[in-house]
C-alpha cells in the first residue's frame, strides 16, 4: 500500500466515524426546530413552536431551575471538597497515595444504578430524599473525580517557583497559595467544576430516586418524556440541553486558551 | 538519658513541625469524609441490606445465582457489553491515530467533533438514535427510496440499535483514552523503522501497533467497565425480552420494590466493576485517566 493511499483511506475512515458520531446531535438540534408535530426527519419546516411550548410550561421550567440548583451546588460541594485533595495529592508525599486517589476516582467506575439504589437506601431514613440538597451531596461524590483530575493536572504543570518566589520576599505560605497558585490552576479547577456540573445535569438514575416526583430536575423529566411523548417538544428540550453544554465548551476552551496566554 | 534531651531541642520546632505534617491529612480530610459518608456507606447499607431478606439469610444471593432470569441477563449484558467494547475500539483506534499523525488545526478540528457528542446527554444520545432507526427514520427512508427493501427495515428495539447507540455514546471516551496512550509512544521508533527500510504499513504494524497494545487493553478494561452499567440506551433502544442487567436492578427497585433482590444483584455488579477497574488500577494506574485536560 502506498503512503497516499494509505493517508486517504484513513482520512475517509475518520471522516466516516466522525459523521456517525456528530449525526445525532444534528438530528436532535434540526428536529427541535420543527414546525412538524411528530418526530421526523428531516423536519418539515422551521419553527420555534416547541421552544415557546417549553418556555409556556411551568413544569419544563421548574425542572430547568431545580436542574441549575443541584448541578450548582453539586460542583460548588465537589470544588470546595477536590481542590484541597488534588492539593494534597501533588504535593505531598502521602503513604498510600495509589489507593486514596483510586478511592476518589472510583465514583467515576461504580455502575451508576448501584450508587442510585445504595444512596436510596441510606438517604431515606436520614431524611434527604425529596430534597434538592441530598441530591446535590450524592452528585458532589460523582463531581469530584473531574475537579480533582483537572485541578491535579494544572497543579502538576504550574511553575512552583512562583510560589517558592512570593514566600521568600515575605509573603505567608498560605496567602502565597491564594494569590500566586490559585489563579495559575484556576483554568483547571474551573474546567473540573464545569464538567461536575454537566455530570449532575446528565445524571439520570440517582435524580430518578431522589427527585422522581415531584420537582423533577431536566433529565428525569426528559426520560419519562422520551418514553411516552412523541412531539417534537422533548428535541426542544434536548436541544436547550445540547445549547447549554456547547456553551459549556465554549467557555471551557475559552478557560484554556486564556490559561495558555497566561502560561506563554 | 537522650530520652530526656529530645524533647528540649525537639520542642520549640514542634508546632510548625506538626501542621506541616497534618496538613496533607487535613487537606484530604473532608473529601474522604464526604465520599465515606456518601458513598462508601450507602454502599455498605446496600450490602447489608442484601442480606437481610427473611431475617438474616442469603436467600437473595441464591435465588440470584440460581434463577435463570438471572442467567440469562448476565450473559446479555456480558455479550452486549463485550460487543460494545471491541467495536468501540476498533472505530476509535483510527480516530486517535488520525490525531497522532495529525497537527494544528486539523488535531483541534478533529477533536472538536470527538468531544462535543460527549458533552451531549446519554439519554438525548440514545433518543436520536429512536428517531433515526425507526420505520420512518431517514435510514429506512433512504434504503427505500434507493429501492435496497421494500418494507421498513426493523432497525429498533434489538441488539443492533442498542450497540449503534452504545459505541456512539462510548467513542468520545475510548478515543480520548487511546489518543493519550498514543501519545506516549516514542515517535522516533517509527522513523528509525522507516530509516531501516520499512515501508509506512510495515512500520505501523511491526513497531506503532505492538506499542499501542497496552493502551488498547488499559482502554478496553476501562470501557467494558462502563458498558456493564448501561441502563437508558437498552431501556429505551433494546428488546423487552432482552435486558441488561441495570435495568433488571432498576425493575427490583423501583417497580417490584424488592430492595433485598435490588441490593444482591447490585452488591454482584458492583464487586465484579470493582475487581475489573482494581486490575485497571494495578496496571494503568486510574490517575492517569483522560490525563487532565487533553481537550
Amino acid at each position: 500500500m502506498s503512503a497516499a493511499a494509505a493517508r486517504i483511506g484513513l482520512g475517509a475512515a475518520v471522516t466516516v466515524i466522525l459523521a456517525y458520531l456528530i449525526f445525532p446531535v444534528v438530528v436532535v438540534l434540526a428536529i427541535s426546530f420543527s414546525s412538524g408535530n411528530f418526530l421526523s426527519f428531516p423536519p418539515p419546516g422551521f419553527s420555534l413552536r416547541w421552544y415557546q411550548a417549553i418556555a409556556g410550561d411551568p413544569e419544563w421550567v421548574s425542572a430547568l431551575f431545580v436542574t441549575l440548583k443541584v448541578g450548582s451546588l453539586a460542583a460548588l460541594l465537589a470544588t470546595l471538597l477536590g481542590v484541597p485533595a488534588a492539593f494534597a495529592l501533588v504535593r505531598y508525599v502521602i503513604p498510600a497515595k495509589a489507593l486514596l486517589s483510586a478511592l476518589i476516582l472510583c465514583a467515576l467506575v461504580t455502575p451508576p444504578v448501584v450508587t442510585a439504589i445504595s444512596t436510596y437506601l441510606f438517604f431515606v431514613p436520614l431524611g434527604l430524599v425529596n430534597t434538592i440538597v441530598g441530591l446535590a451531596c450524592a452528585h458532589a461524590v460523582s463531581g469530584m473525580p473531574f475537579v480533582v483530575i483537572n485541578t491535579a493536572a494544572s497543579l502538576r504543570s504550574a511553575d512552583r517557583n512562583l510560589e517558592r518566589a512570593a514566600i521568600i520576599h515575605g509573603a505567608p505560605p498560605l496567602w502565597a497559595i491564594i494569590r500566586i497558585t490559585l489563579p495559575i490552576v484556576s483554568p483547571g479547577i474551573i474546567i473540573g467544576a464545569i464538567l461536575a456540573f454537566v455530570h449532575s445535569a446528565h445524571e439520570l438514575l440517582i435524580a430518578t430516586f431522589l427527585l422522581g416526583g415531584v420537582g423533577k430536575p431536566v433529565a428525569v423529566k426528559i426520560w419519562s418524556g422520551v418514553q411516552a411523548t412523541s412531539d417534537p417538544t422533548i428535541a426542544a428540550a434536548s436541544a436547550i440541553l445540547i445549547g447549554l453544554a456547547i456553551l459549556t465548551f465554549a467557555s471551557v476552551a475559552a478557560a484554556q486558551s486564556l490559561a495558555r496566554r497566561r502560561s506563554a | 538519658m537522650t530520652a530526656t534531651a529530645q524533647p528540649e531541642t525537639a520542642a520549640p520546632r514542634a508546632p510548625v513541625l506538626t501542621l506541616q505534617r497534618m496538613m496533607p491529612a487535613l487537606l484530604l480530610m473532608p473529601c474522604l469524609a464526604w465520599i465515606s459518608f456518601f458513598f462508601l456507606l450507602p454502599l455498605a447499607l446496600m450490602c447489608w441490606r442484601s442480606l437481610t431478606a427473611e431475617g438474616f439469610s442469603l436467600a437473595a444471593y441464591s435465588t440470584l445465582f440460581t434463577s435463570a432470569l438471572y442467567a440469562k441477563v448476565m450473559l446479555t449484558t456480558v455479550k452486549t457489553a463485550s460487543i460494545a467494547t471491541v467495536l468501540a475500539l476498533s472505530l476509535a483506534y483510527p480516530l486517535a491515530y488520525a490525531l497522532t499523525l495529525s497537527g494544528g488545526k486539523l488535531r483541534a478540528l478533529i477533536l472538536v467533533f470527538v468531544l462535543i457528542p460527549y458533552w451531549v446527554d446519554i439519554i438525548v444520545r440514545s433518543f436520536s438514535w429512536l428517531i433515526l432507526l425507526g420505520d420512518n427514520g431517514i435510514i429506512n427512508k433512504m434504503l427505500m427510496t434507493l429501492g435496497v427493501v421494500h418494507t421498513p427495515l426493523e432497525l429498533l428495539y434489538n441488539p443492533f440499535s442498542v450497540l449503534v447507540a452504545m459505541v456512539q455514546i462510548l467513542l468520545p471516551l475510548t478515543t480520548v483514552i487511546l489518543f493519550g496512550a498514543m501519545l506516549r509512544i516514542d515517535r522516533t521508533l517509527i522513523a528509525a523503522a522507516k530509516i531501516h527500510g520499512a515501508g509506512g504499513w510495515q512500520a505501523f504494524r511491526t513497531v506503532f501497533f505492538p506499542l499501542s497494545l497496552p493502551g488498547v487493553y488499559g482502554a478496553a478494561l476501562l470501557v467494558f467497565v462502563l458498558s456493564l452499567g448501561f441502563y437508558v440506551t437498552p431501556a429505551l433502544l433494546g428488546s423487552p425480552r432482552e435486558t441488561m442487567i441495570a435495568q433488571t436492578i432498576m425493575v427490583e427497585a423501583n417497580q417490584l420494590l424488592d430492595w433485598e433482590q435490588a441490593s444482591a444483584a447490585g452488591f454482584v455488579l458492583l464487586v465484579i466493576t470493582t475487581l475489573i477497574a482494581a486490575i485497571y488500577n494495578r496496571y494503568f494506574s486510574l490517575d492517569r485517566l483522560w490525563g487532565g485536560s487533553d481537550a
